[in-house]
């Protein structure tokens, strides 16, 4: 413990399924720091008065949202095989994370430019094409003004420029969709913010919702690896 | 109902969701057809202070131990789940398999404080059952408690089936199988709990039948369906091989106590007059240091956790202390685990342990004199000296401390006005010593912090016979002590005077009570252990419905030759050494720990044998 130096900084990738959906960014974060200690890795710790492993996360991800794409960044004392690394970590992830890639960290997180999800609205008593239709509509204004809470507190904004639909369908009483929104550490747009400027425009509230992350994307659209 | 179907459609309304939805690290998951019996363990409570509680931890693991048996945990809903569990008609469920508990063979609820016997009631309901044990008619699921308060179980005797009384490890597994035989056998539920009376350590209350004197107290108590006269408590004979987890369930969010914990020893070798866990839990046994030492090592691998914390009552008076710490240190200090010592005591806090402590992390300083003067000390066997308590500290400020938490408490057997003034004058000699010390740290202020509880009398003490103060003394005490105070240093906390009225109504009541607390829950009381749900207009209008007089119970002075509610229950300390020391109280006088001399208190007849060496 305490090495001075490191060698590798890891990026894995996980997915982040079922139940633990619902635990926040931050006991995630503090979940995954206990289990990487039990792991084994020959994980690098800060220096300091209180060392704790380095560990950083590529974009949070809000609670209740389901993600395929998850990133994370932490520092090795020796270098390791990708495999060993996905291995050990799946023998500690708790039910509902699942490691699938792990490489070296060469792209800075601030590339990340737009997030991918795959959206899912059921309506009790209302037909799912229909709605549809509306949200179509909806989407094709020129202007869609909505209030964002930043740190700065609330201020409008357009988000028109910042979100498109790349597939839409409306079948029985439900909604399906893939939404892609602008994310990363500028300027980002939970889908959510989009879903529910639609929901008081239209007054169609959904009565359950399931988002998935499935992408994360750079400036020329790539994957962020 | 499908609960994990409609949940999906609520728990993102409701505050901290992580609290209802299991999946932690270290859950255990089974198939429920390939169970036999399906144990919900439930802490009456919300999650952060349950998944602090120890006991949980232990007999989770255990239950779980066995391939036939599922453990599963549940707590007390917060009120805006609760809310909308009731509005979407959802049944209370184990968090392993998020199905509803009215399924499950087993409900058994911890009792840690009597302030939470309203939410068991709530929970009962939550699930779907009947709060009363005579109107669950099948054999399952059957309600069951055990706990510390389940030494005087009669003021929930009416809800609960059966009464788990001392340590769960090996009962609760003979209750298991007794009752996967009796399924096979087709038994309904009045044979399994005559068969289970027979098992020592439960009480079955239904099998008990109280009769009154015209004064309103217990003329005698009768057992029936050969239930016998006196239940004896259990105890794990042999501490050092009980069965202790490997593993947690590590929670998401954070808890009162995030932590690994070991257990150090179970009992307590002081006596003080007015702790009833330093009764209830003899016989004094230890471990040994290479087993906690392992103990400590296994949960740390296995959970990931930083801190470990040395559990007991009083984890200074483990005899092999500074062995274990010279065992612990080397691994910890390696893997950046901090040691949490909780309770230590001022009066053998030595040198080289200072110097051990001083290795491990710096949290606050508590020290408990709990009373103000020297007499009073010796009235309540607190055998701590003025001296003792200003020695430790000057070797806690030497040793870089600048914050002192003293704990106290009022209401004491025999207190006078020179008692409470003696709380502060205490702290002010402690404010005083740091600013005499010429190693004081520059510029640096030191900070006493006075807490101070109201007493509670307590069942299995030598003070159950003595009546609490009102609450006029009660609150002209904290008065008092609130003006004798006349330095910036000192600040004074203390606890609500009704609160501990109704504690002390529910320690020492008896199975007329029953009603009161069932009308307290219907008229909305539910986890009132916090001030904001506590509502002391509820008890005293449920009493009054009831037609109880809640000052009999709190504020009256018991003979000794009363039959008390719990007589029939043997807790190892016997009522004539409880006589022995109220009387040695009212003298004044203080009895040696139990590694001094042994006072003689009986609770060694359940080990068949002294409790030290010889």
């Amino acid at each position: 413990m305490g090495n001075e130096l490191f060698a590798d900084t890891v990026r894995v990738f996980f997915e982040k399924k079922g139940r633990i959906k619902y635990i926040s960014h931050l006991d995630i974060v503090r979940c995954i720091s206990r289990a990487i200690k039990r792991s084994g890795l020959p994980v690098w710790y800060t220096l300091g008065f209180n060392p704790h492993i380095y560990l950083t996360f590529a974009l949070p991800l809000s609670l209740g949202f389901e993600s395929e794409c998850e990133s994370m960044d932490f520092r090795l004392t020796e270098h390791k095989d990708p495999q060993e690394i996905i291995e050990s970590l799946n023998r500690v992830f708790p039910e509902g994370l699942r490691v699938y890639k792990a490489v070296l960290a060469v792209t800075k997180p601030e590339a990340i430019r737009w997030a991918q999800y795959d959206i899912q609205l059921e309506y009790d008593c209302l037909s799912g094409e229909e709605v549809a239709k509306e949200f179509e509509a909806f989407c094709g204004q020129s202007c869609i003004e909505t209030s964002k809470r930043t740190k700065k507190g609330e201020k409008t904004i357009d988000l028109k420029p910042l979100f498109s639909i790349q597939k839409l369908i409306g079948e029985r009483n439900a909604v399906t969709m893939v939404m892609r929104a602008a994310a990363g550490t500028s300027l980002n747009i939970n889908p959510t913010l989009v879903l529910n400027a639609f929901a008081a425009q239209s007054g169609r509230v959904p009565d359950w919702m399931k988002i998935v992350r499935t992408r994360i994307l750079t400036e020329e659209l790539e994957d962020f690896v | 109902m499908d609960v994990k179907k409609a949940l999906e459609r609520v728990l993102l309304q409701v505050q901290k969701p992580a609290r209802y939805i299991g999946g932690e690290l270290g859950s255990i998951v089974k198939s429920k057809d390939q169970v036999d019996v399906r144990f919900a363990f439930c802490f009456p409570d919300l999650y952060e202070v349950g998944m602090s509680h120890l006991g949980m931890k232990i007999l989770y693991s255990l239950m779980n131990e066995r391939q036939d048996v599922w453990c599963q945990r549940v707590f007390a809903p917060d009120t805006d789940m609760e809310k909308i569990m009731r509005e979407k008609k959802i049944p209370l469920w184990g968090l392993e398999s998020l199905e509803p508990i009215k399924d499950f063979d087993f409900i058994g609820f911890t009792l840690q404080y009597e302030m939470s016997y309203t939410a068991i009631l709530n929970m009962l309901d939550l699930a779907g059952l009947p709060v009363k044990s005579c109107d669950r008619k099948a054999l399952s699921p059957l309600v069951v408690a055990g706990g510390p308060c389940a030494c005087n179980p009669e003021p929930i005797a009416d809800f609960i089936d059966l009464f788990i009384l001392g340590e769960g490890e090996e009962v609760n597994l003979e209750l298991i199988d007794l009752y996967q035989k009796g399924k096979k056998e087709g038994w309904d539920k009045p044979r399994y709990l005559k068969e289970a009376a027979q098992i020592q350590g439960i009480y079955v209350p239904s099998f008990y039948d109280f009769s009154y004197n015209e004064d309103g107290t217990i003329n005698k108590v009768t057992a029936r369906e050969g239930a016998p006269e006196i239940v004896h408590k259990r105890i794990i004979k042999d501490l050092d091989k009980v069965y202790y987890p490997k593993n947690f369930v590590v929670p998401f969010i954070d808890t009162v106590h995030d932590r690994a914990m070991t257990e150090v020893l179970r009992g307590c070798i002081r006596g003080c007059r007015f702790c009833q866990a330093g009764f209830i839990y003899r016989p004094f046994r230890e471990k040994e240091f290479e087993t906690i030492n392992q103990n400590a090592m296994d949960l740390c691998k296995n959970t990931g956790y930083d801190e470990v914390s040395l559990t007991s009552l009083s984890t200074s008076d483990y005899s092999k202390l500074e062995p274990l710490l010279d065992k612990m240190l080397p691994w910890t200090t390696e893997e950046s685990v901090n040691i949490a010592l909780p309770s230590l005591r001022v009066d053998n806090f030595s040198p080289r342990l200072m110097e051990q402590i001083a290795k491990v992390r710096k949290s606050g300083l508590t020290f408990a004199p709990e009373a103000g003067t020297q007499r009073l000390r010796d009235v309540i066997n607190k055998n701590v000296s003025e001296q003792e308590v200003l020695n430790t500290c000057k070797t806690a400020f030497e040793g870089g401390y600048t914050s002192v938490k003293l704990y106290f408490m009022m209401g004491l057997p025999t207190e006078t006005m020179e008692d409470i003034e003696g709380i502060v004058h205490l702290a002010q000699k402690v404010v005083d010593l740091y600013y005499s010390l010429p190693t004081k740290p520059k510029g640096k202020g030191v900070n006493v912090t006075v807490s101070c509880a109201c007493f509670v009398p307590k069942p299995f003490t030598p003070f159950e016979f003595e009546p609490q103060d009102t609450r006029a003394q009660l609150q002209e005490k904290q008065r008092r002590l609130l003006d004798t105070v006349k330095s910036k240093k000192i600040s004074i906390k203390y606890h609500d005077s009704i609160t501990s009225f109704l504690e002390a109504v529910l320690a020492r009541g008896d199975r007329r009570l029953c009603p009161v607390i069932e009308t307290a829950w219907r008229n909305g009381g539910n986890l009132e252990g916090w001030n904001e749900h506590f509502e002391v207009q509820r008890w005293t209008n449920a009493a009054k419905e009831c037609g109880v007089d809640l000052d009999f119970y709190a504020l009256r002075r018991r003979g000794y030759e009363e039959v008390m509610p719990w007589d029939h229950l043997d807790y190892g300390v016997t009522k004539a050494f409880l006589i022995r020391e109220n009387k040695l109280a009212y003298e004044d006088r203080p009895t040696p720990h139990c590694r001094m001399k042994c006072s003689g208190c009986g609770a060694n007849r359940l080990l068949g044998g002294a409790c030290f060496g010889e």
